[in-house]
């Protein structure tokens, strides 16, 4: 089975995801398959969930922090601008104690909390956790396409889901334990209902958007996530790691692309040994590719005579991967 | 603050009376007693939400933001306790 019909045999899967190590070309292939799919007119979103994000490379127009920003008919892009993100959302806590306890200002110990828990390392992955959130729960295009960060955060942002759901699960049962004990105390001293606990319904809330987040990561029948692998022994190596991890996280791996395979048809030109000795080690990994991932090994994807920017070398990249 | 309810007289007045003197012998002490269960459930709560405060990183900070204006009157009271030493008090109280 090929690329392309692994998309006409499975019409429900609209979340797609590549990923990889750095730098393979999971960026072009987002956006070779975000090109494909919208010129057979579907609604797409590629969005990227990489703080280094290199879509406005891409598509050479700058889109960082700017929303759904339309590349061509049927075809939007975003990436999504972690600093401000997190930004906005301090504000909105700072305003919301304000606005809770008539104060003119946050109290000193709380702004300094604020300003550390902002620096923490998870901040930034956990602030594109939850706009993703919001990009895909909006739910309102045909195609969702991640471009996702490399493997290492990108293990860290799929456990994240689970990480929360466990802590929130934990802390909300406390919560509960919590009411139970007021409630109590409340029919001892015969007062009538007591206050409906906020904490707890932020809680709630919370939960709900881990949920609706994980639920989508998770779901075969709607996700389907692609490896990028070039012919190299390191690569393949790490991918096969990377790739039982994946499996107990519940992501549902379809297949994998290989890219950068120098042509074949180079070897009946007069090319100097340095290029023949690669494509003889390439086809040595490209065998050992065949016969670790099998059938599930869905495309080779030639090394291109240029670096793939702007429109027409999507297209062209679109072309050979989809034909 | 609640207002200071208007004494009543009466027959009224003496059962009012008598039902919190009432509830002082019977259920005071229990009520006591779950609203410092209470108490340090909200501190425990604390503990492992805003944990940072106090230094003890706890995961995931961006989430527990959002919890963070509920509990700002209860934030030095909770440092306070944390940080306290035990003394002979805690076995009296």
């Amino acid at each position: 089975m090929g690329l392309k019909e692994t998309f006409q045999q499975n019409p429900n899967r609209r979340y797609i995801m590549f990923g990889g190590k750095g730098g393979l070309g999971k960026t072009t292939f987002s956006a070779a398959t975000a090109y494909w799919l919208a010129s057979q007119g579907k609604k797409v979103l590629v969005f990227s969930v990489d703080p280094q994000a290199s879509l406005t490379d891409i598509f050479q127009k700058d889109i960082f922090g700017k929303g759904p920003v339309k590349i061509m008919d049927n075809l939007w892009a975003q990436e999504i601008d972690a600093d401000s993100h997190i930004k906005a959302y301090q504000n909105e806590i700072r305003k919301k104690i304000l606005d809770m306890y008539g104060l003119d200002a946050v109290p000193e110990e709380i702004e300094n909390y604020l300003q550390a828990a902002s620096a923490e390392p998870a901040m930034e992955e956990s602030a594109i956790f939850d706009a993703v959130v919001d990009v895909v729960v909006e739910g309102s295009y045909d195609y969702y396409i991640y471009d996702l960060v490399p493997l290492g955060h990108a293990l860290y942002y799929l456990s994240m889901a689970k990480v929360y759901d466990e802590w929130i699960n934990k802390i909300t049962k406390l919560r509960e334990d919590m009411r139970e004990y007021e409630e109590m105390v409340s029919r001892l001293k015969r007062e009538k209902e007591t206050e409906q606990d906020q904490i707890l319904q932020e809680l709630l809330y919370i939960k709900g958007r881990i949920n609706a987040s994980s639920a989508i990561l998770t779901d075969k029948n709607k996700t389907a996530f692609f490896f990028v692998v070039v012919p190299e022994d390191m690569i393949i190596v790490d991918t096969q790691k990377a790739s039982t991890l994946f499996a107990n996280f519940d992501v549902p791996i379809v297949g994998y692309v290989v890219n950068r395979v120098i042509p074949h048809d180079l070897l009946q030109q007069n090319i100097p040994d340095y290029l023949r000795n690669r494509i003889q080690m390439q086809d040595k990994y490209l065998d050992q590719i065949k016969t670790t991932f099998g059938a599930q090994v869905l495309a080779n994807v030639p090394e291109l005579e240029r670096d793939v920017t702007g429109l027409a070398m999507i297209e062209k990249l679109a072309k050979i991967m989809y034909g | 603050m609640p207002e200071q309810k208007e004494k009543k007289g009466g027959l009224r007045g003496l059962l009012d009376n008598v039902q919190e003197v009432i509830y002082g012998m019977a259920a005071h002490d229990m009520s006591r007693a779950a609203l410092r269960t209470r108490a340090s459930m909200e501190h425990l709560f604390i503990l492992i939400t805003m944990g940072d405060l106090l230094g003890i990183p706890i995961l995931p900070p961006y989430y527990s933001l959002r919890l963070l204006p509920y509990v700002v009157p209860q934030i030095s009271t909770w440092k306070r306790r944390m940080l306290r030493e035990k003394d002979v008090s805690d076995a009296m109280f």
